[in-house]
């Protein structure tokens, strides 16, 4: 990654781009910078699929049963409140 | 008290998403259970003063993170900055590259990407201090907005963003760690 022109604006936004969190003239202008500079579009893009990665593996599977206790807790509330 | 059968169609959609986020709060099935039943019975004693078409599922979690706070947090604020160290932009990325040229192989991030497993990500995230775990939790597990993280943590958007960006860096420096570990990493890979 050799950063021959300015990219410290973009990295700076660099996850409140991939956040969605830029207004869209900022955004315009990341997009456009990514077009120009190869070494900040495969920065973003590997911050891109890190946040895929990151988001898959922190998923939890919920247990059957849990669900089901909750609806006998509110029941059991409803009841007696 | 709020009806019964409207609070179960309408709150409980989201039980899964705060199941998975009161893992990495509590870290651990059983407390992460009590801490997901526990936040139901609040929001449904609680649920006459939700304001209907307002954002429930932030309500939701506004209620979680609350709870785990109480109920978890061990008898000191501690979570320190300075736990943190101080870790430059682009870690993870900037290490992948090689000494001579820094330039990031295709091959050595799918490589790295592919190769760390559920366990690193969850040991990166679960090894937060708590104020910078919940808002990356928050952020990269549930996709909320930095507005909604400011709301449910009750922090100013600012804090929001620095601890994010502060959190996601120690993150990665615990990823390159196991990536390392791994023998992921191209052999002339900086050492930190």
């Amino acid at each position: 990654m050799s950063h021959k022109c300015d990219c410290g604006d973009a990295e700076d936004q660099l996850y409140q781009y991939l956040d969605s969190e830029l207004d869209e003239e900022t955004a315009a202008s990341v997009r456009s910078h990514l077009d120009d500079c190869g070494g900040c579009h495969d920065s973003f893009d590997f911050y891109r699929r890190l946040k895929v990665v990151v988001k898959n593996h922190l998923a939890e599977d919920m247990p059957e049963s849990l669900e089901e206790k909750v609806k006998e807790l509110i029941r059991h509330e409803s009841a007696t409140a | 008290m709020a009806d019964q059968a409207n609070f179960e169609r309408e709150a409980l959609q989201y039980s899964r998403q705060l199941y998975s986020a009161a893992m990495r709060m509590a870290r651990n099935p059983a407390d992460a259970e009590d801490l997901v039943q526990e936040t139901y019975l609040k929001a449904y004693r609680a649920y006459d003063t939700f304001e209907e078409g307002t954002n429930l599922k932030a309500w939701l979690y506004r209620i979680l993170t609350n709870t785990y706070i109480n109920k978890y947090r061990k008898e000191s604020r501690r979570p320190s900055e300075t736990d943190l160290g101080d870790v430059e932009d682009l870690y993870l990325y900037r290490r992948l590259g090689s000494e001579d040229t820094a330039d990031v192989s295709r091959t050595t991030e799918d490589r790295v990407l592919d190769g760390l497993v559920e366990s690193d990500i969850k040991a990166a995230v679960e090894e937060l201090p708590e104020n910078f775990r919940m808002p990356v939790l928050l952020a990269d597990l549930e996709g909320f907005s930095y507005k909604e993280i400011a709301e449910i943590l009750d922090i100013p958007i600012g804090t929001v963003m620095s601890r994010l960006h502060r959190g996601r860096k120690a993150m990665q420096k615990r990823l390159w760690e196991f990536a390392s570990k791994r023998g992921l990493l191209p052999e002339d890979a900086e050492r930190p």
